[in-house]
């Protein structure tokens, strides 16, 4: 059998074409080959030039105008048929010889080559030898007849000399056409076919042959006249040889002039479509089938069968008919053509007929069958043991792996564009319709598939193609890991291995293997994360660019942003960023990935290589970065892996399809759920846009990065430090605050970095932030509890901390066309890492009233009370009960004390400054107590771990100047209601009035600790004093109606109430509002010496706005509480008026009442003033909570101590 | 009972999703019930071509190689059925599969299949199995 045939194919003059000399390099060899086989078709037209005729041309009807001769060139020659003599087309008419001189520089040689290479074609008319590229020499040399030199030219003049020697080869065998005709028709010729030779002996059979012998020849002729070109003239030959070969029953020659005159209908109709010749070639292949099959049924006997002309003519019918529309008809005639291949013997005829019906199958357009019978012939090559039958069996392989879904990336990148840009709309539409995904896994036939794979692997191997059978077994790992077993995988592993170890070292191969690659995130690069476009119409322009407020969707945000559910992302130039992607073996070996590495086409990115083992059955995550180099966008398709000797490109989309197709039950399984990999979720790619250089701030805590460990209420300055880490100054910045607990920044300095505008790459700039620690919560304290005491400090908690937002952005581009483009600029988040441990606790805080006993007897008490006659309104108890009776007369003075309980439950020594903070004087007073003591000197209290301690705050000093009816105005409304309008608002405004001033008294008091060198801060202690502050706030704050204070008369001149202060301050001065006395007895600090005259006098200060009329009273007693200013004791003397003595103060006014007293004794000795009010006013009468209106007000002031020196 | 049969279910998207050699022949190698499912999924050229040309789901014998013949019943919503059988008694593959196809239809409604995924129920492989024996 012979490949390629059609019905045409009777009218072809075959000719062989032979490399001759010395060898031919192969791309010469066929681009020589290419040269000669172009002129295929030679006009009749052409070859009059070359054309002589010498007698009368035996064809009468050749049309020299549109007629052509058909040359069939086959390269390296052929085997003579048998069959030669029944069909002429099959003879070898013509030899043309092709040498390459440089390569065989004797001519004679190559002559002689020519000649015995030609010998063995005897049936040749017209012998041709070209020897391309000759030297100068061997051109300048004789001219030979045997060999045409064509000289080095250029292409063009090639083809035309070309053109010119084949013509003249076709009009020569033209001409020896016509000579054979002539001869054939005058003499005759034996023309027998394998079939008859072993029949030639009986006489029967030579009278048949003799009969026979006319109408073989009227067949020789006509398929003579068809190779010349004259159809008409063959067909009424065949006509002839057809009516003699019916008469003398000569079957098979019937059926091959049958064949004949179909071929001259075919070519004299050329290029016509006419359902009617198509009918009657149909029609006549039938019968010549027949005809075939009944002969090869008469010489079933024989050994040569002529079964091939049946199957050759099925083909050619076949061929003929091969359109989609006779698909049914050319499929049937195929699978009968298929059905014969067993009855043929030679196994390269079966080669043939398969190669045959898969090219038809394929040119119908059965994928699947051509497939199939391909995948025949690759057996069939496959039996027979050399590398080049292997070779074709792989390349026969190839051609089916379309079909059968497994090819090549290489060979389906063209479907892949297309594919890919099917995609590409799908995604941009934001979901992959399930349906193509579906189609992806069309036709996946897992079983077929591996064995393709596995017989192209084999081949590949057998035929020492490397890179081949990488690719086939890496494909067959990829696809079908899940259908091999264990010690099958290992296998392809080792050929895996074996192959690159025979492939040059960074040989890449279209087909991906393991591992399976899929993107898994996108990490930000903190510095990526803050790129904030630039509003350029607003100042603060980076305001608007992120989600503002508290919602994730708002309607109000740009209509276009929100659509597109594609993110962005920009990167910079020059600046790393990273991918994250995950990596799986499912297989069972251990799989080294040599480098792996992201894979960018748009060559604006440096990758970095990272290698990677993966042990079986694992998945990895595997963060991969690169480096942008140039602005532009960045398409990262996939990753670039370098695994079993090979580098490979994995594309994410390909995984992304292959888990798409495992969750719809399409593919085997899931690579990365075998792995035990978390379950799969499709990670869009973000478009990426690389942008120029941007300024790149880093910010540092000076002292570390990790948390700020804060005791609760601790102020601190935390230096940060910012430096420009890029190359690009930084021309603008703001801060400001974002995040929770904003208000533990007390301040930010902002000049100091403002100054350091604009910093230079490489400059840096150190700023302080104030912290103040808060409190923790309670819920916070529990949480603590529950630790144990060694881990005390806690672990700064997520999402509470405040952040310093810092943008800042470059310079602005330069002006291009009058337009300033603004690049982006970025934003810092600092967190300030505070982490808030528990301090100092403030236990308890309360109220002490107490009174300082001023070392007066008990009974020296009695008999002023009793002289005055008075009854103590409040006090139910007698007066005699004990000294520290608080609060004998009511309104008098008292010493309040607050008295905060605090606990150290932390393991460092704390120091306890309380400061007051006096009206806006800002001057601090420590007036801290120790435990009992009450020494000035000593301002801290040190409360050691696990200790508690108190303090004591006196509350003497917050009194108000003026005792105002307003602060009684909630009682007076009770007492009378008045339900006027004015009023409430009245009332409303003192309450206003007197809860600020309730603030502004609580606020005064700060208790500031310090611990270890820089720990200092505050305690919050506002909340418990004035819970402990709220039931006696009246008293603390509301002055006494009347303040008493004595003074020494330096001589009766000084008179001068204002003047003590300047004059040398031999006497602290109570309540003067502005300076607070330093101790709770009020004492002269010079004594005064015994025996002399002593002038001092007493100032009363009238507190309310109304005038006082009272009664004044001095009393003094010595250090035994005996009132020295009885009748009876002769302890000091006295001149002036000390008791009953009748006064009237103006309003906010003071008087001052003179007295002079001389010392006998010395000693102690304590004054006191005290007055009864007369007609008191009902504020008066409320400030000293007064029960019944009748009962009488009296004041009294603080004892003054004097010391009496010198000798009795 | 054929000697030779194999069975394929082949779903819309020219997926195999069941795969069962029902010959009573004895175990044949490796290379031979791949060959049957690669003459099997050459029919399936024919039969798209004569799926269409009919309203009868039983195409009959649409395709042969050698002496194997491929029988093929295609359902409503184009699955195939494709037996490749050497045993010529029509009437017995038309039952077969017409019973497979009450089969295919059980498992179809169950909600847990995904439509065009594998058929792996091992009920569904003793049913089909116990078909063939009886009418191949």
């Amino acid at each position: 059998m012979e490949p390629g045939l059609s019905i045409e194919s009777g009218s072809a003059i075959r000719v062989a074409v032979l490399p001759v000399g010395g060898p031919i390099p192969p791309p010469r060899l066929r681009e020589y080959a290419s040269l000669v086989a172009r002129h295929a078709r030679v006009d009749l037209a052409s070859l009059r030039t070359y054309y002589a005729e010498h007698q009368k041309s035996p064809f009468a009807h050749q049309p020299w105008e549109t007629g052509c001769l058909r040359l069939k060139f086959v390269l390296g020659g052929c085997v003579p048929s048998p069959w030669e003599d029944f069909q002429s087309s099959r003879k070898v008419l013509a030899v043309i010889g092709i040498c390459h001189l440089p390569s065989s520089s004797d001519l004679d040689r190559v002559a002689a080559d020519f000649v015995d290479a030609a010998r063995s074609y005897p049936s040749a008319l017209a012998n041709r030898c070209f020897a391309f590229c000759p030297t100068d020499a061997q051109l300048a040399g004789k001219k030979r007849d045997d060999i045409i030199m064509l000289p080095p030219s250029d292409q063009q003049s090639l083809e035309l000399h070309m053109l010119t020697m084949i013509q003249d080869l076709a009009a020569s065998l033209l001409m020896e056409f016509e000579k054979w005709v002539l001869r054939a028709e005058s003499t005759g010729t034996i023309l027998k076919t394998p079939l008859d030779s072993q029949s030639s002996l009986g006489s029967e059979e030579v009278i048949k042959a003799k009969k026979r012998r006319l109408g073989r020849a009227q067949k020789i002729i006509g398929d003579y006249c068809l190779l010349a070109g004259s159809p008409v003239d063959a067909n009424a030959h065949y006509t002839t040889a057809i009516e003699l070969a019916r008469l003398t029953g000569d079957v098979f020659w019937h059926a091959g002039a049958l064949e004949g005159s179909v071929c001259a209908l075919v070519v004299d109709r050329m290029g016509q479509s006419d359902p009617v010749l198509e009918d009657e070639v149909k029609y006549r292949y039938y019968t010549i089938i027949q005809l075939y099959r009944r002969a090869t049924l008469q010489d079933n006997a024989q050994r040569v069968s002529p079964v091939s002309f049946e199957l050759e003519a099925a083909l050619k019918l076949a061929r003929y008919l091969c359109r989609r529309e006779l698909a049914k008809e050319v499929s049937d005639l195929l699978m009968g053509a298929a059905d014969g291949a067993k009855a043929l013997i030679d196994a390269s005829d079966r080669l043939i007929l398969y190669i045959e019906i898969a090219r038809l199958f394929g040119a119908l357009g059965y994928k699947r069958k051509a497939a199939f019978f391909s995948r025949q012939v690759a057996q069939l090559y496959l039996q027979q043991d050399n590398a080049y039958a292997a070779m074709s069996a792989m390349q026969v392989l190839t051609m089916t792996t379309n079909a059968y879904h497994v090819q090549s990336r290489k060979t389906s990148k063209m479907n892949h564009d297309s594919f890919k840009e099917h995609r590409a709309s799908n995604t941009d539409s934001g979901k992959v319709h399930p349906q193509s995904i579906v189609s992806l896994f069309e036709s996946q036939w897992s079983t077929l598939q591996m064995v393709v794979l596995r017989e192209i692997l084999m081949s590949s191997i057998r035929a020492a193609d490397p890179l081949s059978s990488w690719s086939a077994a890496a494909r067959l790992l990829r696809s079908f890991y899940p259908l091999i077993t264990p010690a099958g995988q290992s296998g392809l592993a080792s050929s895996l291995a074996n192959s690159a170890d025979k492939l040059p070292t960074g040989t890449r191969c279209a087909d991906p293997c393991l591992p399976f690659i899929r993107l898994h995130s996108f990490p930000l690069h903190p510095s990526q994360r803050d790129i904030v476009k630039r509003n350029p119409h607003k100042k603060e322009w980076w305001t608007g660019a992120g989600p503002s407020g508290p919602f994730i969707y708002t309607p109000f945000s740009k209509a276009g942003a929100s659509g597109t559910s594609k993110q962005e992302v920009s990167w910079i130039v020059g600046e790393p960023v990273q991918v994250m992607v995950e990596l799986a073996n499912p297989c069972s070996f251990d799989l080294v990935v040599e480098s792996i590495y992201l894979s960018v086409h748009s060559g604006n990115f440096d990758a970095f290589p990272v290698s990677v083992r993966l042990p079986p059955n694992t998945s990895k995550l595997v963060l991969l970065s690169g480096i942008p180099t140039q602005v532009g966008q960045i398409l990262i398709p996939g990753c670039i892996v370098h695994c079993f000797g090979v580098i490979t490109e994995h594309l994410f989309k390909e995984v992304d399809c292959l888990l798409l197709g495992a969750a719809q039950g399409l593919v085997l399984s899931d690579p990365f759920r075998c792995c035990g990999s978390s379950k799969f979720k499709s990670v869009n790619f973000p478009s990426i846009s690389v942008v120029p250089p941007l300024p790149l701030l880093v910010a540092n805590v000076v002292g570390g990065d990790g948390s700020i460990l804060l005791y609760e209420g601790e102020i601190r300055d935390v230096l940060i430090t910012l430096t420009n880490a890029g190359t690009v100054p930084v021309e603008e910045a703001n801060i400001a605050l974002s995040g929770k607990n904003q208000d533990s920044v007390i301040s930010i300095a902002h000049s100091t970095w403002k100054s350091a505008l604009p910093i230079k790459p490489g400059g840096e700039v150190t700023f302080a932030v104030t912290l103040k620690a808060w409190h923790l919560s309670s819920a916070d304290l529990e949480a603590d509890g529950n630790r144990s005491p060694a881990n005390s400090r806690r672990i700064a908690r997520e999402g509470i901390n405040p952040f310093l937002d810092i943008h800042y952005a470059g310079p602005a581009a330069n002006p291009e066309n009058g337009h300033v483009s603004l690049p982006p600029g970025r934003r810092l988040v600092v967190p300030l890492n505070i982490c808030v441990v528990q301090g100092m606790r403030l236990v308890r805080a309360r109220l002490l009233s107490m009174e300082i006993p001023a070392r007066f007897t008990q009974a020296h008490l009695r008999p002023v009370s009793d002289k005055d006659g008075i009854s103590t309104g409040n006090d139910t108890e007698p007066t005699d009960t004990n000294l520290l009776k608080i609060d004998p007369y009511k309104g008098s003075w008292g010493l309040r004390l607050l008295e905060l309980e605090l606990f150290n439950p932390t393991d460092v020594v704390f120091d306890v400054d309380v400061a007051v903070n006096l009206d806006d004087t800002d001057v601090d007073q420590k007036v801290i107590s120790e435990v009992n003591a009450a020494d000035a000197a000593c301002h801290k209290t040190r409360i050691d771990r696990d200790y508690s301690a108190r303090v004591l705050i006196p509350l003497e000093n917050f009194k108000l100047p003026v005792l105002d009816a307003s602060f009684f105005v909630k009682e007076s409304g009770s007492d009378e209601p008045l339900g006027s309008r004015a009023a409430a608002i009245a009332e409303r405004n003192a309450k206003a009035e007197l809860n600020a001033s309730i603030n502004n008294l609580i606020s005064k008091i700060k208790v500031k600790w310090y611990s270890g060198r820089n720990s200092s801060g505050e305690l919050n202690i506002k909340d418990a004093i004035q819970a402990a502050l709220q039931a006696s706030i009246m008293d603390i704050l509301l002055p006494d109606p009347l303040t008493f204070s004595f003074k020494l008369a330096l001589n009766r001149a000084v008179t001068n109430v204002d003047s003590s202060k300047d004059s040398g301050n031999l006497f602290s001065h109570s309540n003067d509002g502005n300076v607070a006395h330093t101790g709770n007895v009020l004492r002269c600090k010079d004594p005064i010496s015994a025996h002399e005259m002593t002038h001092m006098e007493v100032q009363i200060r009238n507190n309310t706005k109304e005038i006082i009329r009272m009664n004044l009273s001095i009393s003094c007693k010595d250090v035994a509480g005996q009132n020295c200013f009885d009748e009876n004791s002769a302890t000091v003397l006295w001149a002036g008026i000390l008791s009953e003595i009748h006064l009237e103060v103006p309003p906010l006014q003071e008087v001052a009442h003179p007295f002079s007293m001389y010392f006998l004794v010395p000693g102690d000795y304590s004054l006191q003033a005290s007055s009864v009010i007369i007609d008191a006013t009902d504020v008066l009468r409320a400030r000293a909570k007064a029960e019944s209106p009748d009962e009488p007000i009296l004041c009294r002031g603080s004892p003054f101590h004097i010391r009496v020196i010198g000798t009795a | 009972m054929a000697s030779t049969a194999c069975f394929v279910i082949v779903s819309k998207n020219d997926i195999p999703i069941y795969e069962a050699e029902v010959g009573s022949a004895p175990k044949q190698k490796e290379d031979l019930a791949y060959q049957h499912q690669f003459i099997l999924h050459a029919a399936l050229d024919v039969v798209q071509d004569l799926a269409w040309t009919t309203n009868a789901m039983f195409l009959k014998s649409v395709d042969r190689f050698n002496d194997l013949v491929v029988s093929v019943y295609v359902t409503a919503g184009h699955t195939r059925f494709m037996l490749l059988h050497d045993s010529r008694s029509e009437d017995g593959i038309k039952s077969f599969f017409q019973e497979v196809h009450e089969l295919y239809i059980k498992i179809f409604l169950n909600p847990l299949y995904l439509p065009g995924s594998r058929i792996t129920s091992s009920h569904f492989d003793t049913k089909v199995r116990a078909l063939a024996r009886k009418y191949l």
